[in-house]
């Protein structure tokens, strides 16, 4: 069963079943015979000792193996037949489904005396739950509650969506800069750049990499020996300037591109 | 101080699906726990813990799936977390230098190196890598009402035809608890808040006193009920179903109306596993070279523009702290306007994910603490209450019988049952039928046949987590979780056929068995109910 509407039918006929129920056909009986899926109404019923109170029949076509069929009648009990029909009108059941009950969709019309509700009041704190307002009038809450309760969206998005499509349209174009200082010394040695440690490879090397802002960095890099004796410094200026169109500049202003730069980057390794 | 106009019962549903590949030595999907873990189990643990360390008075109700409690408590992911943990702090060390030019991003970097080194601190250290010790104590300590799932997050009204499938659901589900925390579970949250009439029977079995249905499952109950959401109501079985307050739930919920969608809070989809050069993160991102999210996120929501500013966490922060506020007001007014209509104080039910908290809405943990805090200092109109300790108040409820329903979208079963994922339910209901069978032909089993037989259970409750019906509906990740019914129904059914068949190969069992090694208490006659057993 999918909702109080649509109730969902799978099957998988044995050829041996649907031969023997062939058998008991006659040839003229052959001649436009069609599959059909035919839905009883059983609610409240011991179908089939008694009969349903209504049924109505679904031509399937081709190689169908399920079906969603609308039932449309929320709170009432259904049994499906899988089966064979005649042009005369004869059926015969090549296979019964279990038995499924669609879920009442509004308010219960049974009352119980001990825990009475006046109407008014009932439909006072359905209005508070579904979040449309305190103190609405019943009737206009009834028509926008009944549809909507149900349908708002506020279910799990789970964990299992990280990515969202990328929003902007059009052609773009993204440029940024990084900087790598890298550099060796004695494996012992102590190394600040920018007045930062940096740590040591076992070989002495040093690499660190920054994001390269637009401007003038002075990055001076300091090597002191393990027994503060020696020291050494090397100094590096580095200048970036971006130039190019800001996005805005265009007319579709939501052609949000990221910023068009054309970076001039100067890279140098100091050491 | 609390006052008591009226209650409000925060529940937060703890769930991920079995995910533990160790046939690799990566794997893409086991970054879900990882993520949850960072994001979200440890910043709430440590949270309340401070909140239960400052003698804040306040109750929390979780629920734990079997799947998510298995994991927790596996070495093997607790090992790769760690070795995932360790990369992100290299990461973020190696962030800290590359934004020093860039303040705004800077200080970010050393914030998440904060939280990654915080969270290793943590994990590693103060809970000896398994997240359960925290969450048994803040149990012991009365401040949280852990409640059980089941086995692996089954949806059952679409089991409903095979009752002994729903019941073997709930039985592993209240056992997994029980060998979790050491007591048997008061409460069961039913996966997606899928209820079917009849199913609570099942739980009265197991002397579970409640569950969660969503809104339109208690208000469309018959006979009406009295106080709609705003008590919980008995069904006939004696087991109280509690209703979802749709009100409380949007303002958390909702992507656009809800708090999580302020300008202020961090863009989710915005992460420097996407955004940074390849070579610099690739030693960080799947190890095939997909890029993936690695947390560092570095800007905020800032509007409906592609242009995302820097995330400022003292903004966001205070943005949490206002956003609690409105919370507890609306609550306030909520429960002042209820208490008009009802002859005794409401309850109101607001149940939410737990992953939503930190991993979705980084700030999501924040806000509760502030929720928390606030609620017990800030207002005198509720009080924070767990359903079971609102039962053992008013043991007096209305008996009605409430309606089939879910909290999926539309309310009812087509997000599991729809054209992507319709498929599944021919196999899983023919393995529920082989599976009953052959529990009732070998009501005995020993060695060999036993351990096959226990392992069939386990391949047929992993087929029917409802995250692969789930994840076939979404559209992301869908050859994974077809890769997982597929695997599952093979090994069942290859097991079945080998059984038949007398013919069992023991080092295949044993590589099965240790791949999908969770739930290592199941008893094959959960399917089988003979004896009571």
């Amino acid at each position: 069963m999918k909702d109080p509407w649509w109730i969902y039918a799978y099957w998988e006929v044995q050829p041996q079943v649907e031969r023997q129920v062939r058998s008991q056909l006659s040839p003229e009986e052959t001649i436009g015979l069609r599959s059909v899926l035919r839905v009883y109404d059983v609610t409240d019923r011991r179908f089939p000792d008694q009969p349903a109170h209504a049924w109505f029949d679904i031509a399937l076509s081709g190689l169908a193996a399920n079906w969603y069929i609308h039932a449309d009648a929320p709170n009432r009990s259904f049994l499906v037949d899988i089966g064979l029909l005649t042009r005369s009108g004869r059926f015969l059941t090549l296979a019964r489904s279990n038995r499924v009950t669609t879920p009442r969709f509004g308010p219960s019309e049974v009352l119980d005396e001990e825990w009475m509700v006046a109407d008014d009041d009932y439909w006072k704190l359905f209005g508070i739950t579904a979040g449309v307002g305190m103190g609405s009038s019943p009737t206009a809450l009834r028509a926008l509650l009944e549809r909507g309760l149900a349908s708002q969206a506020l279910f799990s998005p789970g964990l299992f969506s990280p990515v969202k499509a990328p929003q902007g349209r059009g052609f773009w174009l993204r440029v940024d800069a990084e900087l790598i200082v890298h550099g060796a010394t004695d494996p012992k040695a102590s190394v600040k750049i920018q007045e930062q440690p940096v740590a040591l490879r076992p070989d002495g090397t040093f690499s660190v990499r920054m994001h390269l802002p637009d401007g003038t960095q002075t990055i001076p890099v300091e090597a002191v020996s393990a027994d503060r004796q020696d020291a050494r410094a090397i100094t590096t200026t580095v200048t970036r300037q971006t130039d190019g169109q800001p996005a805005a500049a265009r007319e579709r202003s939501e052609s949000r591109a990221g910023s068009r730069d054309r970076a001039k980057a100067a890279r140098k390794s100091p050491l | 101080m609390a006052g008591d106009q009226g209650f409000v019962a925060l529940v937060l549903h703890s769930h991920l699906p079995f995910i533990r590949h160790p046939e690799h030595e990566d794997f893409l999907e086991e970054r879900w726990l990882f993520e949850a873990l960072t994001e979200t189990y440890l910043p709430l643990v440590e949270r309340f813990q401070r909140l239960a360390n400052d003698k804040v008075p306040f109750r929390i109700t979780m629920s734990f799936t079997p799947t998510l409690l298995a994991m927790l408590s596996d070495w093997l992911l607790q090992a790769r977390y760690v070795r995932h943990l360790e990369k992100l702090i290299e990461l973020s060390e190696k962030e800290i230098w590359r934004t020093r030019w860039q303040p705004p991003f800077h200080r970010l970097a050393l914030l998440y190196h904060h939280r990654f080194t915080t969270a290793r601190q943590l994990f590693v250290d103060a809970y000896r890598r398994n997240l359960l010790t925290p969450f048994r104590e803040l149990a012991d300590g009365g401040v949280l009402e852990p409640i059980a799932s089941c086995a692996t997050h089954g949806f059952l009204p679409l089991m409903d035809y095979q009752r002994a499938a729903v019941r073997a659901q709930m039985r592993v589900g209240a056992q997994a608890f029980e060998q979790a925390f050491g007591r048997r579970p008061v409460g069961m949250w039913l996966p997606e808040c899928g209820y079917h009439p009849e199913h609570d029977a099942f739980l009265k079995e197991l002397g579970v006193r409640y569950f969660l249905t969503d809104a339109h499952g208690v208000l469309f109950a018959s006979p009406r009920p009295k106080y709609g959401v705003y008590a919980p109501v008995y069904c006939r079985s004696g087991v109280a179903a509690f209703g979802r307050d749709l009100e409380s739930s949007k303002s958390v919920w909702s992507a656009v109306e809800g708090y999580p969608g302020d300008f202020d809070y961090r863009e989710f989809y915005r992460d420097a596993g996407f955004e940074l050069d390849y070579d610099y993160v690739r030693p960080y991102v799947n190890p095939d070279g997909t890029r993936v999210n690695t947390g560092i996120k570095y800007h905020r929501i800032t509007g409906k523009t592609d242009d995302k500013q820097p995330y400022d966490p003292d903004r966001a922060l205070e943005k949490a702290s206002q956003h609690a506020g409105n919370f507890m007001f609306n609550r306030e007014r909520q429960v002042e306007f209820i208490r008009t209509v009802m002859d005794r104080p409401p309850l109101v039910v607001s149940p939410y994910d737990t992953e939503l908290f930190g991993h979705w809405w980084f700030e999501g943990p924040d806000w509760l603490e502030f929720l928390i805090r606030k609620a017990h200092f800030d207002q005198r109109t509720f009080t924070l209450i767990s359903p079971s300790d609102y039962l053992a108040r008013y043991p007096k409820n209305q008996v009605t019988q409430p309606c089939m329903s879910s909290w999926g979208y539309q309310g009812y079963n087509e997000v599991w049952l729809n054209g992507s994922n319709d498929w599944t339910y021919r196999h899983l209901h023919k393995m529920v039928d082989r599976m009953v069978d052959t529990a009732r032909a070998h009501p005995h089993a020993t060695g060999l046949r036993q351990r096959a037989l226990n392992q069939m259970a386990r391949e047929l409750l992993l087929a029917q987590s409802s995250d692969w019906a789930f994840i076939l509906k979404t559209g992301t990740h869908t050859g994974y979780a077809y890769r997982r019914v597929r695997d599952h129904l093979a090994r069942f059914s290859h097991l079945y056929d080998s059984l038949q068949r007398d013919a069992l190969d023991e080092a295949w069992l044993a590589e099965v068995e240790a791949a999908d090694n969770c739930f290592p208490f199941l008893d094959y006659r959960v399917y089988a109910p003979t004896n009571g057993g």
